[in-house]
């Protein structure tokens, strides 16, 4: 049901990786494809420009293009799927669309402030896990 | 340029009566209120808008870019650059490239080829 406009007719099972290739090509046209929709729907028109969403959503996949098995790509591309509907779909919000793909990762980064600068190698990994 | 094409028609009409209908006549093919398409572009007009798009391209060394560049051997770029090129070419001119012409697409010359025999083409 959340693939009636995205043209998924058949569940991803990709036999090899050059299907899983085509796939994610084939995605990420119907993804671009649909960016004028999107334009509209949030009213993105002097926000964004739709070559900088492309690049935006290419670099998105090319944050996978190292993966190998075919089955990992399947369930990447069913997310991707799942995220295009619901953004065509008005299931987001402007916020979430800005946040999540204008502004990308340099936009929500957290602060790293003068007080974390001076510090160690050391104390930065004891602040991110027990165990290194 | 409407008047241009409602004389279309009645031309036809004239030229297919006498055969016995033996192929339908791809009236699709003729679309008399479409504004589409109408002004055919030049050939020089096309090198260049499709030259602009991909210079405009950021991973794109506009520098290297002429009529004859190859995406992948001369400008470096991957498979998924390729084809995001072709969907900025579609916006451009206004086309929908099929997977299977989109697929061979793969350097400036054909790029320009396709575009400038493609009869939609803004």
């Amino acid at each position: 049901m959340a693939f009636s406009l995205r043209g998924v007719r058949v569940p991803p099972n990709s036999a090899s990786v050059e299907e899983a290739r085509r796939r994610t090509l084939d995605f990420f046209k119907s993804a671009c494809r649909s960016i004028p929709a999107i334009m509209e729907t949030y009213n993105l028109y002097d926000v964004v420009t739709p070559s900088q969403l492309r690049s935006t959503i290419s670099s998105e996949i090319r944050k996978n293009a190292h993966i190998t098995n075919p089955k990992v790509i399947d369930v990447l591309l069913f997310k991707g799927m799942e995220e295009l509907g619901n953004i065509v779909e008005h299931a987001k919000q402007r916020h979430h669309v800005l946040g999540q793909y204008v502004l990308g990762r340099g936009g929500l980064v957290q602060d790293l402030g003068p007080k974390d600068e001076g510090i160690s190698e050391f104390l930065k990994q004891f602040y991110a896990s027990n165990y290194f | 340029a409407i008047l241009r094409h409602i004389r279309i028609p009645v031309q036809t009409l004239g030229r297919s009566r006498p055969l016995p209908c033996l192929h339908p006549l791809p009236t699709s093919m003729i679309r008399s209120m479409s504004s589409h398409g109408d002004d055919h572009l030049t050939r020089e007009e096309v090198v260049e808008r499709v030259l602009d798009v991909v210079k405009s391209f950021p991973k794109v060394d506009p520098s290297k870019v002429n009529p004859d560049v190859h995406f992948q051997k001369d400008l470096g770029l991957d498979s998924l650059d390729t084809v995001e090129i072709v969907m900025a070419l579609e916006e451009e001119f206004k086309l929908e490239i099929p997977d299977k012409e989109a697929d061979k697409i793969d350097s400036c010359s054909l790029a320009i080829e396709y575009i400038s025999n493609h009869p939609m083409a803004v």
